[in-house]
């Protein structure tokens, strides 16, 4: 009896002890992290600091009067107009055209061609890209721009290779040209002769040799829809760059 | 031990007596004893609840007090938009103890030479060699110098780090940020406004935001800055207000200085001509007179005529024109062709007692109301002020205002007639908007639109003009006085614009001071010619940002001037 009641109080010692261990443990453990809290409050702290060190940097470098400096001197840049404004999404819309693309993949059609039919689809597929402008505003405009190539003259030396060596970009657009000058193909045989004598229309000029072979025309055909052939395929190749590249 | 034994023989009394002693010094012993014991546990336990205390709620070693939060030494200063206009950080200096240097001097001299070479090795070494116990050798140093430095491993050398005031943006509103002299007081400007709270740690920690922005601060400094060049003028003065608020958009002053090296600024480049200079601004008055006219009455608008002679002859004085008229004209005429003869008629309706009261009300007659310390007196003719005085300040002589106080004067005429002070702050929460005061009535405000857009169309300041953003305004030439004559030479030209015209939003004046003719101006220095280019180029500029968009089908209502312009039908039609 004694004995338990004299370990009873050693018990309640050790107990209150064990729980005191027990508080200061769990305070301890608290302590340690609170303090590792502060610990990355400091590096946010210090980190700040470093943030504002570094945009006072980048700040004082671009300052405006630097980029001032540069947007005139170096890039030429100047403030936008007031012409420069739009003042809706429609006024922007308005600006833009789609870009006209001369398809290179397109067949190769004369004017003197027998069959308009077959080409009213073909044209009608390239001049998807013109948002279905009429069919016969695009090539009236192809015309124009053909007529200034006058070296293909060169061409009819029936030199069928070459014609095919020709950028394949003139070649398309030059069975527009002929397109035109379909009255004067009865005059076509004399060829060349007549395309000298004539300065009138260069677009005779273009159009006699091609409007003369009708061979020519179809292996220029055949050039194109074959890409297996490897010799026209590098041309194609270039000739797709060359556009692009202006 | 201590148990009674058979008492053979009868203790001796001296025996006995020593028992006794002995219990009692063993009960004073245990009792010592337990004190002791109390004591002992006592601190022990005070220690271990000290520490318990400390464990639960105390601090340990290695707190860091106070860098929860990262407050600055002394406060940031913002634009308007949040860029960092004036910033404290902590800058490397270098500085050496003299009498701690332990290794060779001469050496060490060669080395600091060779590292900073706004020095000699003699000088150097002088220094090294001098009593002195400590000085600098590099204040703001970059840290490249300052590793280069700490490898040459001489204790005597100090690197250490301060903070520093810097300006990110240099000369960028200058002015108006002003600097801190050494000790990290503000000397100047904002920092030196409101220098209580930037340096109060219980304040410092929070921002001052200011009204200007940036963006229209440079481009009104770079439209200014080349013009001043481009027409080798002495000074150069500019503000851009908001006419609703009062808040000043942008300030300069030309020439300017670095707030970063105040000390090679010359007290030229130091002085701020927008609101420390007052400058008779001559014409730019006139919109004012008419106001004050119209308000009262006694002008009933653009429709009225007067008599404008080539030259008028008042009070013993001879007033002329630089293009007189020399016939009937209405007053949309006079304010187009900036007719002194026509406003100083006007002005005599006006009569000087009502100008005095009319010129105080729109705070003419005072000290600029802004937080900046640097404000200048205007000046009046004071007791001189009689009826030909009173004409002359109708188109602008004899009155000298700051800058500032001009862009003021066309904010409160366009900001239908209503008076809000000029602030450096910006207008938010923080800072609500200052109670305003009217000074004209709303109609006359609306009246003013179509005038000063009349200007800027079809009169003297058609070269202020920015396409599509509508911008009205009055251009001033002053001649300036010197030695008590005015100069016809040498004059000082002002346009105070206001753009949109059709609903005012932002008020401009710029000013060159001594601008010199050159050839695409041919021979004039007039503003016309000077300053309104610099205004339509600045306006093209910062409208886009102030989000104002370009409209060229929108006017005031120009039928209320038009049909009183001899010559308008005409003159549309040439054009």
């Amino acid at each position: 009896m004694s004995s338990t009641r004299s370990f009873g109080s050693l018990f309640m010692v050790a107990s209150c002890a064990g729980a005191a261990l027990g508080c200061y443990l769990v305070s301890l453990r608290v302590a340690s992290e609170r303090a590792s809290v502060e610990d990355v409050e400091a590096r946010i702290v210090s980190a700040q600091a470093d943030v504002r060190l570094l945009q006072t940097e980048i700040g004082t470098r671009g300052r405006f009067s630097q980029l001032e400096r540069w947007n005139a001197g170096a890039f030429a840049l100047s403030a936008p107009a007031a012409a420069q404004f739009v003042q809706s999404s429609f006024e922007l819309a308005k600006l833009t055209r789609p870009e006209r693309q001369p398809d290179l993949q397109a067949p190769v059609v004369l004017a003197a061609a027998p069959a308009p039919q077959p080409q009213k689809p073909q044209l009608g597929q390239p001049a998807t890209d013109d948002a279905g402008a009429p069919a016969g505003v695009a090539p009236a405009a192809l015309l124009h721009e053909a007529s200034l190539k006058t070296e293909t003259r060169e061409v009819p030396a029936r030199a069928v290779v070459a014609a095919s060596q020709q950028p394949l970009l003139k070649s398309t657009e030059k069975p527009v040209t002929a397109a035109k000058p379909v009255q004067i193909s009865s005059a076509d045989k004399p060829g060349l002769a007549a395309a000298h004598h004539p300065p009138v229309q260069k677009k005779s000029v273009d159009k006699p040799p091609l409007a003369a072979p009708a061979a020519v025309t179809k292996r220029v055909q055949i050039a194109k829809v074959d890409p297996l052939a490897p010799l026209p395929d590098r041309h194609l190749a270039r000739s797709k760059d060359s556009p692009t590249g202006r | 031990m201590n148990a009674p034994q058979p008492a053979l023989v009868a203790p001796r009394p001296e025996r006995l007596r020593l028992v006794g002693q002995r219990r009692q010094m063993l009960a004073v012993m245990h009792q010592r004893l337990m004190f002791g014991m109390l004591v002992y546990g006592g601190l022990v336990a005070l220690i271990a609840l000290r520490i318990l205390y400390l464990a639960a709620f105390g601090d340990h070693a290695g707190r860091k007090e106070g860098l929860t939060a990262l407050v600055p030494e002394r406060g940031d200063i913002l634009d308007r938009d949040g860029q960092p206009l004036a910033r404290t950080i902590d800058a490397w200096t270098i500085a050496v103890h003299p009498n701690k240097v332990i290794g060779d001097k001469l050496a060490l001299a060669q080395k600091l030479a060779q590292l900073m070479p706004e020095r000699s090795a003699e000088q150097y070494f002088a220094l090294l060699r001098s009593n002195k116990t400590f000085f600098y050798l590099r204040r703001r140093a970059s840290p490249d110098l300052v590793e280069a430095v700490n490898a040459i491993g001489e204790p005597g050398l100090a690197l250490e780090r301060e903070p520093d005031r810097v300006y990110p943006q240099t000369t960028l509103a200058a002015h108006v940020l002003g600097f801190t002299n050494i000790d990290g007081k503000g000397a100047a400007g904002v920092e030196r406004a409101f220098d209580s709270e930037l340096s109060d740690p219980s304040t410092r920690g929070k921002p001052i935001v200011l009204s200007i922005s940036s963006k229209v601060q440079q481009a009104l400094e770079a439209e200014l800055g080349d013009a001043m060049q481009h027409f080798s003028a002495i000074g150069a003065a500019g503000v851009v207000m908001d006419v609703h608020t009062g808040e000043v958009l942008a300030m300069t002053s030309f020439p300017t200085f670095n707030p970063n090296a105040p000390g090679q600024g010359t007290p030229d480049q130091l002085f701020n001509r927008a609101t420390q200079g007052v400058f008779e601004l001559g014409s730019t008055f006139k919109p004012f007179t008419l106001a004050m006219a119209m308000d009262s009455g006694l002008v009933s608008g653009p429709a009225q005529i007067f008599n404008c002679p080539q030259v008028l002859p008042a009070y013993g004085h001879l007033i002329h024109d630089t293009h007189p008229f020399g016939r009937q004209c209405s007053v949309a005429e006079i304010m187009m062709e900036s007719s002194n003869i026509g406003m100083a008629q006007i002005a005599n309706l006006v009569g000087t007692e009502r100008q005095k009261a009319w010129l105080r009300k729109m705070g003419f007659l005072d000290k600029v109301e802004i937080e900046l310390k640097e404000k200048g007196r205007p000046l009046t003719p004071g007791v001189r002020w009689g009826p030909f005085e009173t004409m002359t300040i109708g188109f602008g002589q004899g009155i000298a205002v700051a800058p500032l106080q001009l862009a003021m004067g066309y904010a409160t005429l366009f900001d239908g007639g209503i008076y809000h002070p000029p602030t450096i702050l910006k207008v938010s929460p923080d800072h609500p908007l200052a109670a305003g005061r009217r000074v004209f009535t709303a109609d006359t405000s609306y009246r003013m639109r179509s005038l000063l857009r009349l200007v800027v169309m079809r009169g003297t300041g058609r070269k202020a003009d920015a396409p599509g953003y509508r911008v009205g305004g009055k251009t001033g030439t002053a001649q300036k006085l010197i030695n008590g004559h005015y100069s016809q030479t040498i004059n000082l030209t002002s346009f105070a614009g206001v753009f949109p015209m059709d609903d005012p939003r932002y008020v401009i004046v710029v000013m060159l001071d001594e601008p010199h003719a050159t050839p695409e101006t041919y021979g004039f220095t007039t503003a016309g010619w000077n300053v309104a280019p610099v205004v339509s180029r600045t306006i093209s500029r910062i409208a886009p940002m102030l989000g104002i968009a370009p409209d060229m089908n929108r006017e005031p209502n120009m039928s209320e001037v038009l049909p009183y312009v001899q010559g308008a039908n005409q003159d549309s039609k040439k054009d």
